[in-house]
């Protein structure tokens, strides 16, 4: 575990004029997996955008750290560059561009050219599992007309070819029926948490945190990390008895 | 296809040698190949004539009335026989100040169903020379064609391609025209008769960098149960100035329908979109769809964010657009 690889300091974050993110702070291990739970409009997903560098957000207060560097000001490409990747919640459609073709272009050789043999064909053989699901995705244009699961397997094995250090799933598992939450669940623990990847998991729902037992889960609540607690299922617990209010008994810890 | 179906009719003084690709090319099915003035290669396949125009005027009397006047150069190919492979043609231009100024035509007989891969380019970037081309395609009945345009020109060129295609009873067309390298000038000009039951499908696109351009594709659906449909993607980038006007003209109860999209990227660059549709008959269904719109902040985030940059993140959603 050791030293943490992304630490975020009092980031306070404005978007559409309005402030989202007040006074955040969090800190991932290598290897760690952490859970961000909160209500809808809490500022998860925003979290995941400015750890990313959307330049959509203001940050006005604040700093991201990975690996010991700060980031806060970096391109989005640099920092996907050095290691930080995110699935997201609802991706936007690349019309006439396939997926395979952003593969290609995207996978870890490229980010790494001094890889080799490439690391393309080892991070999506064609025995993988994640290959087969995704298999009928690689000539389709990217996320047009996709289902929801098809668009998060999409953005799985977009962020596995990655090869990277951290990454942020923006509800890997919404909408997705048992078999497929399974099957994800699999798979990003094979792929990644069983690789040493660090995962930022954020959820509604405690059926991926089940498979994936994050080390530590954290509630947002109005744009603040309100909630740190080890044992998730006591979070949830929690929430779903008193819902997420509640969780603000944990702060004066 | 074996070298002794193929015979060079017109072998050329100072003939540079061929490269392996071009040997491969050329030996692979009836080419034409001119730079400049010159006539590089013709190759003739059996069944397929291959001639440059003037020969083919002289030859053949009855080109004279799809040719109006004596051409000076450019190329004639009659095909009598289907074959496997595609027809390929390349004119050049590779001398400064140059001026081409060629006529062309292709005929192709009943039932044949054939593919033609055509390009026409610049060997280097700042020649400031003209290509015009006048072009006559005669589809006759049955005939299926795929017709694939490629231009690349340098910044200075000025072209203007006006290319003229009859289709035959039940013929079918589908032609490309893909130009992403486009000269200073470009004034493309392409006409469709369509005659009883045949259908043509074209496709322009193009990638607009410091150029003025301007498109004019018109088709007539003359012939009952005629089709056509006409799609136009045209990226603006740096100075450039775009001006589309796409019509269909229904003379018989048939179906048209034009699809033009714009992809501004640029300050500097302009696209005009000017779609018209004109219906001469009660039982012809013609429709037409035109927009302009910008590249989407979310989807250029998105590519960044799988560490693609900014300029790299533009160019693939810009050839998704123009399907390349």
């Amino acid at each position: 575990m050791g030293k943490p690889l992304l630490r975020i300091e009092k980031l306070k974050v404005k978007g559409n004029g309005r402030e989202i993110l007040k006074s955040v702070n969090l800190q991932i291990k290598r290897g760690e997996v952490q859970a961000l739970l909160g209500p809808n409009a809490s500022g998860k997903s925003t979290l995941s955008q400015v750890i990313l560098g959307n330049p959509k957000y203001k940050i006005t207060q604040g700093r991201i750290f990975f690996e010991g560097k700060e980031i806060t000001k970096l391109f989005p490409e640099k920092r996907a560059r050095l290691g930080i990747a995110m699935a997201w919640q609802s991706p936007p459609a690349i019309k006439g561009v396939k997926l395979s073709q952003l593969l290609k272009k995207i996978s870890v050789d490229r980010l790494q050219p001094s890889h080799h043999p490439p690391a393309f064909g080892r991070h999506l053989g064609p025995s993988s599992v994640k290959l087969t699901e995704a298999r009928p995705l690689l000539e389709r244009e990217i996320n047009v007309d996709f289902s929801g699961g098809e668009k998060k397997m999409s953005e799985l094995v977009q962020v596995i070819s990655l090869n990277p250090k951290l990454v942020i799933f923006d509800e890997i598992d919404s909408g997705l029926d048992i078999k497929r939450l399974t099957n994800t669940a699999k798979i990003i623990k094979k792929e990644l948490v069983d690789k040493k990847v660090s995962i930022l998991l954020i959820t509604h729902s405690g059926a991926i945190l089940n498979f994936l037992r994050p080390n530590i889960t954290n509630v947002m609540v109005d744009g603040k990390i309100i909630c740190r607690e080890k044992d998730y299922k006591k979070v949830l617990k929690i929430i779903k008895k008193y819902g997420y209010e509640k969780c603000k008994k944990c702060l004066p810890r | 296809m074996a070298m002794k179906n193929v015979k060079n009719v017109y072998p050329v003084r100072g003939q540079r040698a061929l490269t392996e690709v071009q040997r491969k090319q050329t030996s692979n099915g009836a080419n034409y190949w001119q730079v400049d003035h010159e006539v590089r290669n013709v190759f003739e396949v059996k069944g397929i004539t291959v001639l440059p125009s003037p020969r083919a005027w002289e030859k053949f009397g009855w080109t004279r009335k799809w040719f109006e006047k004596k051409p000076k150069e450019g190329y004639f190919i009659w095909v009598k026989k289907e074959v496997d492979f595609p027809l390929a043609t390349c004119i050049t231009i590779a001398t400064p100040k140059i001026s081409q100024n060629l006529n062309n035509l292709l005929v192709i007989e009943k039932g044949i169903k054939a593919k033609a891969i055509v390009t026409c380019n610049a060997a280097e970037n700042k020649l400031c020379g003209k290509h015009r081309a006048k072009g006559k395609l005669i589809l006759k009945d049955n005939v299926s064609l795929e017709y694939n345009h490629f231009h690349k020109w340098g910044e200075k060129d000025f072209v203007s391609p006006d290319y003229e295609f009859i289709l035959g009873k039940n013929s079918q067309l589908l032609y490309t025209y893909q130009n992403l390298f486009p000269p200073e000038n470009l004034q493309l000009k392409t006409t469709i008769y369509s005659n009883e039951n045949s259908s043509s499908k074209l496709n322009f696109i193009i990638n607009g960098l410091n150029s003025n351009i301007k498109i004019q594709d018109i088709i007539f659906l003359k012939g009952k149960s005629s089709q056509g449909i006409a799609r136009l993607r045209l990226a603006g980038r740096e100075n450039s100035q775009i001006e589309a006007i796409s019509k269909i003209f229904a003379q018989a109860p048939s179906k048209g329908h034009l699809d033009c999209r714009g992809l501004l990227l640029d300050r500097t660059a302009k696209i005009s979109l000017i779609p018209e549709i004109v219906c001469q008959n009660k039982n012809a269904q013609i429709t037409h769809e035109a927009s302009i719109g910008k590249i989407s902040e979310e989807e250029l985030i998105y590519l960044r964010m799988r560490g693609l940059s900014e300029k790299e993140a533009i160019d693939l959603i810009v050839s998704g657009f123009l399907n390349v």
